[in-house]
């Protein structure tokens, strides 16, 4: 890094952008996965009926 | 007790601690500061290197050429990656061996060749330098090269610079953190690799992926972060020789490996056995990783001790701050451990509810 300023900027924002990604990630996949549960136990309980 | 409750608890600790943490680590911590005095006409550069090494001086001796003999010869001894103080405290109590095997001196030596103006060259232990230079290792240590043909040393403050207060060391604060819960989170898999194996309940399992998943993660910032730092440094972004990166980046191949390992295992019994055993051998690389600086003298590392030495280095200010980033990358692992389990449960059940939905048709 031509600057320390830069230098402490970029490992700043790799950290929190990991972090945050990361949380996004859950989030988004927590999501996904309890809509293909609702989707799946709608579709179970309708062959049950 | 559902776990899951402390989720929200966690979540508020951790961000609390953050956003204390990082105005700490920018404002209130303080820089390392070194003995810079006098250094004013030192320099040198090299065209066409890009090496740079930073340190203070532990010696400085200038020969003075006689009749036959060489040209002045301007010597600088430098310590590298420590503070003067501490250095000093240690050599006067005579305990340099064994505090101080971190340090690599780097002797550096300028031919003058008449343009160096020795006159007005007064350089005093601890004396905080930058030299650029040719970096080059071999079985007796580091090399700078400078030759008289490549090295111009002058005394015009455009070509001399000074490290007196490194600014990247604000990264330490959330690199040491990050490294530390990285090992933390693989500990974690180990003792819940081990619980599975003895209890078979993929509960244990799931908490022992979720948290290789995290020390990964962790491991990655700490990884990415530690060669910005390193640039600033040291000169170079990555060394091979140091043990401590080399053993840090095994440790995260392993881990990398473990997570692979799992999606390529279709059958979940099979998929948990095997991973705890591979969790639980795995665990090898943290302790090498951790400890590989307190064995640096045997091999070689310029990383600074994970563990320290009974001397700390840390202002009461800098102490402060990064046993508070700590604190709150350990909340923020613990939430975002939670947080993941809860995940992988739903995922587990909505593989089974797929199994179950497969074997009807």
């Amino acid at each position: 890094m031509a600057d320390p300023f830069m230098a402490v900027y970029v490992a700043y924002t790799i950290v929190w952008a990991g972090v945050f990604i990361f949380i996004m990630y859950m989030y988004m996949r927590h999501r996904s996965i309890n809509k293909s549960l609702r989707a799946l136990k709608e579709e179970l309980y309708g062959r049950a009926r | 007790m559902d776990i899951r409750k402390l989720g929200m608890p966690t979540t508020a600790v951790s961000m609390v601690l953050i956003l204390l943490t990082i105005p700490m680590a920018l404002f209130y911590a303080p820089l390392p500061q070194t003995s810079v005095s006098a250094a004013g006409e030192i320099l040198s550069y090299i065209d066409g290197y890009e090496i740079r090494v930073a340190g203070f001086v532990t010696s400085y001796s200038v020969e003075e050429p006689t009749t036959f003999g060489p040209p002045t010869q301007h010597s600088f001894l430098l310590a590298d990656f420590v503070d003067f103080e501490r250095y000093e405290e240690a050599s006067s109590q005579d305990r340099l061996d064994e505090t101080w095997w971190t340090i690599e001196p780097l002797s550096v030596t300028f031919p003058s060749g008449g343009q160096f103006a020795s006159q007005s060259v007064s350089i005093s232990n601890g004396t905080n330098v930058s030299v650029f230079g040719l970096l080059t290792s071999d079985a007796d240590g580091y090399s700078l090269h400078a030759s008289t043909q490549s090295i111009r040393v002058g005394t015009s403050s455009a070509e001399f610079e000074i490290t007196s207060a490194p600014l990247a060391q604000k990264i330490f604060y959330f690199h040491m953190p990050a490294a530390w819960i990285s090992y933390v989170a693989l500990f974690v898999t180990l003792a819940f690799s081990v619980v599975y194996l003895k209890t078979r309940r993929p509960a244990h399992d799931r908490i022992a992926y979720c948290a290789a998943e995290l020390g990964v993660l962790f491991a990655t910032m700490a990884i990415l972060t530690g060669p910005i730092w390193a640039k600033e440094e040291w000169g170079v972004y990555w060394r091979w020789d140091d043990t401590k990166l080399v053993t840090t980046f095994v440790l995260w191949l392993v881990y990398m490996g473990y997570i692979m390992l799992r999606t390529a295992i279709v059958d979940p019994t099979v998929r948990a056995r095997v991973s705890a055993v591979y969790g639980i051998l795995g665990f090898i690389t943290v302790p090498m990783s951790l400890l590989s600086s307190r064995i640096a003298p045997l091999m070689r590392s310029s990383h600074p001790q994970v563990i320290a030495s009974s001397s700390g280095s840390l202002s009461p200010e800098a102490g402060l701050t990064i046993g508070i980033a700590v604190v709150a990358f350990t909340f923020l692992f613990a939430t975002m451990l939670i947080k993941r389990v809860e995940i992988a449960e739903s995922e587990d059940e909505l593989e089974e509810l797929k199994r179950s939905i497969g074997g009807e048709d």
